[in-house]
């Protein structure tokens, strides 16, 4: 029987037999287009040079700074690792919008569980990121099988994060002076490099292999683009998007454990102000690598282009507030850019077909 | 009307480009007062340009549009034109009477929504196209399809248009229904409407159309009174070279012994559905609305629950509980009827609409793919199912209806599966597409599938199908094959079908209730 097994709907990893005509090579494309398609998928690379360009020419004795550089890569690697964290749920169309308390809750949680419980900070950092994993899986279960809009579900799981850090605390920072070292030093700067810096790229490997060479990659973004055709192609969507989910909520447990070792302190009233960039960064993202889908490469360009131009802009003198202008902004910029993308594929869908 | 002369309008010499490619080159016509005139073309001959720029969608670039003589700009001020849209954007959550409201207005008493005047607007219009109105209260969403495409048509009459420009309206219905549309249609115009009648459906436009009028590539070819035409002239008109029709080599009269077997199946409570399908032959699958056919199918296929029966291929008895993964791994595969909300991945590129699922070929969720591998293969499939562009990174988007089944269909006739399941495999693409597809089909079945055709274009399955089943009830009520099998003879059968009493009360030609409904 030639059955479906061999020869599937798959692409080819092995060579595969082809019928009729050879496989020929698809024709190059010409200068021009080359130029364009590069401008349009590497968008955020020239802006994120032209950004360092600048800042470095006006505030030349700081800005590139190892110091200034470690600290931004410090103190950006919570956003980055939450950018992530919505980026897997955003790739099958789904929104999680409670990674900002949810990280607020394992930050608390890592400190409390040593300060208050007396764990070790190993126990405790395993506790709170296999908590991080239940969170999204219930996350998950709430989307799929009791089909609650992710928006909705999210947000309530949200609060109650939020009403447990509070309970937990007592809505009391927890101090933590008797951190031990292992713990403190999980956020350190190594020689020039920040340990937070090389967490978000092992990250990023990780999720660009997942995401860009395996099936399980393609499967997202088929969900996403359209999750009635992906299930009549034979994807169990429900697991794909619960998976999404339980990834998102590791991500956020490990994102927590990070920011309380940078903070070291637990803190009920810090997590919500992370949401907002987190999404930023993701959807800007989305606006070059892979126009029109979230991407690692995006979104990792898009986290450096927001930390840098800030410090930049605050070396400058801007007062503190700046930033959630920025961030705001930066969300509505890059929401309207690539609603403008699309607009302008489909005009020229239009043209090409009419 | 004194200008009885006058063309009631008359579109001279219009020219429009996008990015420079001439979509319509100094193309003309000419709509006459009362008359039915059919405008016919391949997709991208420019009729759905044309069509946007009198509705003041498009500018355009060059030539003159005259309403009753007078030049006239739709960019700038509205045409007396209604508009019916293939998708009719039609509101499912609302009512007949709301819908029909949201074009002509809500009627308002001391500046608040008159919802009794609301029911009995839309009931008026109903009544002024001599058809029995339904209960303006219905939900749309409750409605049949062919009721629908009717609703399109009042609402479109709302505003009280000189001319109703109809796209492709019997494009989902059933033949029954659109005969019915077709009597409505006759009676707007016999009641002094024009009506400008764009299809894909030669054979329908004989007997409805007063004229028609071909464009090609942009331009105006011809333009005709219908009485004395062929339909091979229409055909050779719009591809600008001879017909060939297809030569259907059928598959003789021993078929192999059959990979599928269907016994006694009950889907959706309507059944017994007893059939097989054999390696090498086409089967059709056809049915009034509501017939049960593309519920086999999808039956088959996993994608609804099964009440009863067996389904077996190879032999083997396939377990009820399966889903579309299991079937799929069985040997069956399935395209989706409704391209765009079923089978495309829109924002995604013609590779990953090839391969929207890897898992199919049995790879490890974990094993890394190479995208050069990939690409080549996409190429050589792009290239075998003549898809254009042939570039497995372009999006799906780009393409035109034609390519973009054609994308879909090779994602699953190169399954290589045992047994294949259209659904419409040709709906909305052009006749050069619809020939190459039909092609497609005959080699797959060449090839060792069964090849199952669930159709409601009878042209269709008349020529491309070695055998087929009438379904009615969720019971196949008839059987053609070979030289029996034409498209009269479909025709005949099908409505012979609906009408046979049940339980020995007469049946009614009434709208199917919801639940027997075929699948969107």
């Amino acid at each position: 029987m030639n059955g479906t097994s061999e020869n599937g709907v798959g692409p080819s990893g092995a060579p595969q037999p082809t019928h009729g005509a050879a496989a020929r090579k698809p024709p190059p494309p010409s200068v021009a287009k080359r130029v364009s398609d590069l401008l349009a998928n590497y968008g955020l690379a020239f802006v994120f040079v032209l950004v360092l360009i600048v800042f470095a020419a006006l505030r030349p004795a700081t800005f590139l700074s190892s110091g200034n550089i470690g600290n931004l890569l410090t103190s950006q690697s919570v956003t980055a690792l939450l950018a992530f964290a919505v980026m897997l749920p955003l790739a099958t169309g789904r929104f999680d919008l409670s990674v900002g308390y949810h990280v607020g809750m394992a930050q608390v949680l890592v400190i409390g569980l040593q300060v208050n419980d007396s764990l070790s900070w190993p126990l405790a950092a395993a506790l709170v990121i296999g908590l991080g994993l239940v969170v999204g899986l219930v996350n998950g279960v709430l989307v799929t099988r009791f089909r609650i809009d992710s928006f909705i579900a999210t947000m309530g799981m949200g609060s109650l994060l939020y009403g447990v850090s509070n309970w937990y605390t007592g809505g009391q920072q927890i101090a933590g002076f008797d951190l031990p070292d292992g713990f403190s030093n999980l956020s350190q700067i190594v020689g020039y490099v920040p340990l937070p810096a090389v967490y978000v790229a092992v990250v990023a490997i990780v999720l660009w292999i997942a995401l860009e060479r395996l099936p399980v990659g393609r499967s997202l973004y088929v969900i996403g683009s359209n999750a009635r055709a992906a299930e009549l192609s034979g994807l169990r969507t429900g697991r794909y998007v619960t998976g999404a989910f339980a990834a998102s909520g590791l991500l956020c447990g490990i994102a927590g454990v990070l920011l309380g070792s940078i903070l070291r302190s637990g803190t009920p009233s810090v997590g919500a102000e992370y949401l907002l960039p987190a999404f930023a960064g993701s959807l800007l993202g989305a606006t070059s690598i892979r126009p029109g889908r979230v991407n690692v490469g995006g979104t990792v360009l898009a986290i450096l282009i927001l930390a840098f131009s800030f410090s930049g802009v605050q070396q400058l003198g801007a007062p503190f507030y700046v930033e959630y202008f920025f961030n705001g902004g930066i969300l509505i910029v890059a929401v309207a850019l690539s609603v403008y993308a699309a607009i302008r594929r489909r005009k020229a869908a239009v043209s090409a077909a009419s | 009307m004194s200008g009885g002369t006058v063309a009631l309008l008359s579109a001279q010499h219009v020219t429009k480009r996008f990015f420079g490619a001439l979509a319509l080159d100094a193309a003309s016509f000419e709509l006459r007062r009362g008359e039915i005139h059919a405008l016919i073309g391949e997709n991208g001959a420019g009729k759905s340009t044309f069509i946007k720029i009198l509705a003041g969608v498009y500018e355009a670039d060059g030539g003159e549009i005259l309403l009753d003589g007078k030049p006239v700009d739709p960019a700038q001020q509205a045409l007396p034109l209604a508009f019916v849209h293939q998708d009719l954007a039609l509101v499912d959550d609302l009512s007949i009477g709301e819908n029909i409201a949201l074009v002509a207005g809500y009627p308002r008493r001391n500046g608040l929504i008159d919802w009794p005047a609301v029911m009995r607007q839309a009931e008026d219009l109903y009544a002024a196209m001599d058809l029995d109105p339904p209960d303006p209260e219905r939900l749309v969403l409750t409605l049949s399809i062919a009721e629908k495409a009717l609703l399109g048509i009042v609402r479109g009459l709302a505003g009280k248009p000189r001319a109703l420009v109809l796209d492709e309206p019997t494009a989902a219905l059933p033949e029954a229904d659109a005969q019915r549309l077709f009597d409505a249609i006759r009676r707007l115009r016999d009641a002094g409407t024009s009506i400008i009648y764009v299809s894909h459906r030669l054979n329908e436009l004989f007997g409805l159309a007063d004229r028609v009028t071909v464009f090609r590539d942009g331009r105006h070819v011809h333009t005709t009174g219908i009485r004395g035409t062929r339909v091979e002239q229409l055909v050779e008109q719009m591809l600008g070279r001879a017909f060939e029709s297809v030569e259907v080599v059928r598959a003789s009269a021993a078929r192999a012994s059959p990979v599928l077997r269907v016994e006694d199946l009950f889907v959706e409570r309507r059944g017994p559905l007893s059939f097989d399908a054999s390696p090498g032959e086409v089967l059709g699958l056809v049915g009034l609305r509501g017939g049960g056919q593309e519920a086999a199918g999808r039956a088959i296929f996993g994608a609804l629950a099964v009440d009863a029966g067996r389904i077996v291929v190879d032999g083997r008895e396939l377990p009820r509980t399966d889903g579309i993964r299991e079937r799929i791994r069985a040997g069956i595969v399935l395209l989706a009827g409704d391209r765009m909300r079923e089978s495309t991945f829109p924002g995604m590129t013609l590779a990953e609409n090839l391969f929207p699922n890897p898992l199919l070929a049995s790879r490890s969720l974990w094993r890394a793919q190479r995208p050069a591998s990939e690409r080549a293969t996409a190429h050589a499939r792009l290239e075998r199912f003549d898809v254009r562009p042939r570039n497995p990174a372009s999006l799906i988007d780009w393409l035109s209806g034609g390519n973009q089944q054609k994308v879909c269909l090779a994602r699953w006739l190169e399954a290589r599966a045992r047994v294949v399941i259209l659904e419409e495999p040709t709906a909305g693409v052009d006749i050069g597409a619809k020939l190459s597809i039909h092609r497609m089909l005959r080699e797959a079945a060449a090839d060792g599938a069964a090849v199952i055709v669930v159709s409601s274009d009878l042209e269709e399955v008349a020529a491309v199908c070695d055998r087929a089943l009438v379904i009615d009830r969720g019971r196949v009520a008839s059987e053609v094959a070979g030289a029996a099998l034409t498209m009269d003879a479909l025709v005949a059968r099908s409505s012979l079908g609906e009408r046979r009493p049940a339980n020995g009360a007469a049946v009614h030609d009434t709208a199917a209730p919801a639940s027997d409904q075929s699948l969107g």
